[in-house]
């Protein structure tokens, strides 16, 4: 009677068993701080809590994310095609920007957002802490481990990760050429060839802390004497890459070589033994929203295995999904094939911050 | 009229007109002010507002960036001299001289300025990248080494500035040139000057205020540069001060104290510049629109004009065929390439744009917002550059600094202060499209206040005064001599702003709201985030809704000239 369909203990279970209370004593602060609904609700083919009927009678989705337009937009129509009667809007900005811009409207007593996707998580740590998020706790949430959901459970989960290793294009690198781990990619004769991202990428944050650990310190020193070129997205990264300005990216993110494949560039991708650096991407139901129950249903949407196929397969996001039960990527490659390089600690990640900022602008000559 | 009448009616009509807009101006520009200089002095919590503490410590920072101020004065006043020569020249052959095709010129002369910044930089970009520019591609494809040109050099990014940010210099300086008294030219003809000499001794001189007025315009814009320096700087690691101040405020967390203190220093810049550009015109006379009937005709150039056709063809050439050429054949490829390969050709790209909804009612919001920016800012601007020019209100010299506020900041920072400032006020008009019309008509004063005035100039005073001393009213003045004298600046402020507003980028950004998209954004989204053919792609599509509608206005505002001039 405990146990939802995902093995899971949840709030709803144990008041609807009117017992275990030693168990209430610890789950206390976070299940009594929402508020009784019913039993989830099968929709399509995913559970949620959400009532449907008064989602699509709110009638709209409002929608922050860091991700570039068509990505943005295409989430959006994943989401509307699926519900027709919700209209959905969005805005879309850099994560910081984006942040600041929610953290501002917030200050000024403006709610106008529903849901917010972040692709950095020390941000989404911070909304937390400032009481951004409103706590719900999705009944898809048992198809995640504990490692993509936020502590306590309810607050934002990992809609994907964006994995990346190296990559070339290979009419200007012989493949035996190619660096093999991210050691390679020190070597002198990438001096003006090589790109990187720019500090506003939370994935390249999460590389920096990521390498420093495994290699020390010295690796990014080294690494800023090849004068890397430095862009905002990983399309300009394999643009660049496809067009031969740049041989090399030290972050070659998976989604943009699936993208860039399947246009017939010549780029490769090296995943090297030690793994590849990844970055989730957040969501979470923000509170005070105008479209409460719609904001639920996306994120239960979202999670659901429709919704991560969605993501997983669109080519504008093709992010990967970390739910334990899905699919293979559009390359017939399974994330679980790869070795996944990220913090362990993230708040010490979230300290490192400012060192990382300071090295990266001052590498970039900013 | 009578002496009390006289002063009755400068006290009841022409003051509260004056300090209508007075006021006006100065919300709109000092009221993000104060919140921008307030985040430009927070020391304190960037994430609070407002701000817990206050210092100089944003300022003193400023000094660990000597590269990137050099930068940007290097490229500002680069572009600033090839886009004030260009538009010289070219405002010269088109205005004054029988060059064939002039008015078909014309009418192009205005399309590098619609294609965006963003679009210019984007075709040069794929032309001109020392390994895969098309014309480099071609170079090395003919046996030679390396490359021939390098689009991502200082000089290239200037370039590719004054071709599409400093084509408003053309716009301004014709104006002035359309407005001149030929017999001043022809009598210097007469006494034997040359052509050259002529141009150089006696058309110059008198366009002083116009070039004076795009020079310090141009050189803000090039100072607010930011879509040529992010596409071709960056690949090169070449940063100006909007490109650094874009890193800072996208990154987590940002530091926009930092952004608004670079953005706001260069208020010091912008208001030197305008200090000088008041001290010269209020000095000499450069008045050539006089109570004597004139025409504004052309001089015969003989054989000249053929050289001077093929000079408004090589213009036309870089500026407009080659860029819309180049981004036309990029959108039919998959990856764009300068040799044809049958496997690389797609119509993805059109299929793609079509079905980005976003983009459809982005392109008609644009529309909308750039019509009544156009409008509204036409009665507004053409107000505030009379009262400052021609009032003699009490502190009407005041205003033009006010309202040059806007222009000595790159439009990325100014937004915030917007933001900011339009967040808590009162009325609800955050997040819609209401916000957008105000912060078109605040980010675009000074460029709608320089080109009417430069115009204004020119116009004697005495004409007003003559009416004035036989008894007409302020209000009838205005309306039948002043402003069909001001028809031909006002129809050029106009479209202007059309444009302007129509490619805005910086402002538009932080502002749009889920249900108020613009254009431009939506294009420089795509080319972070999808491809650079896709974006080609949109950029075509909107420089061909904005020449549908430019030919629309075009005939509609020439019809509405001559009724005015009539």
């Amino acid at each position: 009677m405990v146990h939802n369909q995902h093995g899971r203990i949840t709030r709803r279970a144990l008041l609807k068993a009117g017992a275990a209370l030693p168990l209430v004593g610890v789950a206390a602060p976070n299940v009594l701080s929402q508020p009784l609904s019913k039993s989830p609700t099968t929709v399509l083919d995913f559970k949620t809590n959400a009532d449907v009927a008064k989602a699509e009678q709110e009638g709209e989705l409002v929608f922050y994310c860091h991700e570039n337009e068509a990505g943005t937009a295409g989430i959006m129509q994943g989401f509307s095609k699926d519900f027709p009667k919700i209209k959905t809007s969005y805005v879309r900005a850099q994560t910081g920007a984006l942040y600041s811009k929610i953290l501002a409207e917030r200050q000024a007593g403006r709610f106008d957002v529903d849901v917010i996707q972040l692709s950095d998580i020390a941000p989404a740590f911070d909304f937390q802490k400032k009481g951004g998020y409103e706590r719900y706790e999705s009944p898809e949430s048992g198809a995640y481990k504990q490692d993509y959901l936020s502590s306590p459970n309810g607050y934002f989960f990992w809609t994907g990760v964006d994995p990346a290793g190296i990559a070339y294009n290979s009419e200007k690198v012989a493949a035996a050429d190619a660096p093999k781990g991210w050691q390679d990619i020190l070597n002198p004769k990438w001096k003006g060839r090589i790109s990187c991202k720019i500090s506003a990428s939370g994935l390249q944050f999460v590389q920096w802390y990521m390498l420093r650990k495994l290699y020390g310190e010295g690796f990014w020193k080294d690494f800023a004497k090849l004068q890397p070129h430095a862009f905002d997205s990983r399309v300009q990264l394999f643009d660049r890459l496809a067009k031969g300005d740049d041989a090399i990216t030290a972050i070659g993110e998976y989604p943009a070589y699936i993208l860039f494949k399947g246009r017939n560039a010549k780029v490769e991708f090296v995943a090297p033994p030690d793994g590849l650096v990844a970055t989730p991407l957040v969501v979470g139901a923000v509170n005070k929203a105008p479209h409460a129950e719609a904001a639920k249903l996306f994120v239960d949407w979202a999670m659901s295995k429709r919704g991560q196929a969605w993501y997983q397969t669109n080519p504008n996001l093709y992010y990967a999904s970390v739910r334990t039960d899905a699919p293979p990527m559009p390359t017939g490659v399974s994330l679980t094939r790869f070795k996944l390089l990220y913090p362990s600690d993230w708040d010490e990640y979230a300290r490192e911050s400012a060192a990382f900022l300071k090295e990266w602008n001052g590498m970039l000559g900013l | 009229m009578s002496a009390t009448a006289a002063s009755a009616e400068r006290w009841s009509a022409q003051r509260l007109v004056g300090y209508g807009v007075a006021a006006i101006a100065a919300v709109l520009v000092l009221y993000p002010v104060f919140y921008l200089l307030q985040a430009a002095f927070d020391v304190g919590d960037p994430q609070t507002r407002p701000p817990t503490a206050y210092g100089l410590d944003n300022f003193q920072v400023l000094l660990n960036y000597p590269r990137i101020m050099l930068n940007t004065l290097v490229v500002s006043f680069a572009a600033t001299a090839m886009a004030l020569v260009i538009g010289f020249v070219m405002a010269w052959i088109l205005a004054r001289t029988n060059v064939p095709g002039r008015r078909a010129f014309e009418q192009l002369m205005a399309v590098p300025y619609y294609l965006t910044p963003l679009l210019g930089a984007l075709a040069w970009s794929m032309l001109g990248s020392p390994e895969s520019g098309f014309v480099n591609q071609v170079w090395r494809a003919l046996g030679g080494s390396d490359h021939l040109i390098d689009i991502n050099t200082p000089y290239g990014i200037a370039w590719v500035m004054a071709l599409f940010e400093g084509s408003v210099a053309f716009v301004m300086i014709a104006a002035v040139m359309k407005s001149m008294d030929p017999s001043l030219e022809e009598a210097s003809q007469v006494i034997g000057a040359s052509r050259l000499r002529t141009m150089l001794r006696v058309t110059l001189p008198l366009v002083v205020p116009g070039v004076l007025g795009a020079a310090i315009f141009v050189f803000a814009e090039m100072l607010g540069s930011f879509a040529v320096a992010l596409v071709l700087g960056t690949p090169n690691r070449y940063y100006v001060i909007t490109t650094a101040i874009y890193q800072l405020i996208q990154q987590y967390p940002p530091r926009i104290q930092l952004a608004a203190a670079m953005g706001t220093s260069l208020f010091a810049v912008m208001f030197l510049m305008l200090f000088v550009y008041r001290r010269i015109v209020t000095r000499g006379s450069y008045v050539t629109i006089t109570g004597k009937a004139f025409r504004p005709r052309v001089a015969d150039v003989g054989r000249l004009r053929y050289v001077l056709f093929g000079v408004c063809m090589l213009y036309l050439m870089v500026a407009v065929v080659l860029p819309i050429a180049t981004l036309l054949y990029a959108s039919v490829q998959k990856i764009a390439v300068a040799f044809p390969a049958a496997d690389n050709f797609t119509l993805d790209n059109f299929r793609a744009a079509a079905s980005m909804n976003a983009v459809g009612s982005a392109l008609t919001n644009s529309l909308l917002l750039a019509f009544a920016t156009a409008t509204i800012g036409i009665v507004l601007m053409g107000l505030l550059a009379w009262l400052i020019y021609r009032s003699r209100l009490p502190g009407a010299g005041l205003i033009e600094y006010v309202v040059m506020f806007p222009q000595a900041v790159p439009r990325l920072v100014f937004a915030f202060g917007m933001m900011w400032a339009w967040l808590v006020f009162p009325i609800p008009i955050y997040g819609t499209i209401w916000l957008l019309l105000i912060a078109y008509l605040t980010v675009f004063l000074p460029l709608g206040v320089r080109t009417i005035a430069g115009v204004m100039l020119q116009i004697d005073k005495s004409l007003e005064e003559c009416a004035q001393m036989c008894g007409a009213a302020w209000t009838f003045r205005l309306r039948t001599i002043t402003v069909p004298l001001l028809a031909p600046g006002l129809i050029a402020a106009w479209l202007l702003l059309f444009i302007a507003s129509m490619r805005e980028l910086g402002a538009s950004i932080l502002l749009m709201g889920p249900h108020s998209k613009v254009i431009t954004p939506s294009i420089v989204e795509s080319w972070f985030g999808t491809a650079s053919e896709l974006t080609a792609t949109l950029a075509l599509i909107q420089t061909g809704v904005v020449a549908a509608a430019m030919i629309v206005l075009v005939a509609v505002t020439r019809r509405l000239g001559a009724q005015l001039v009539e």
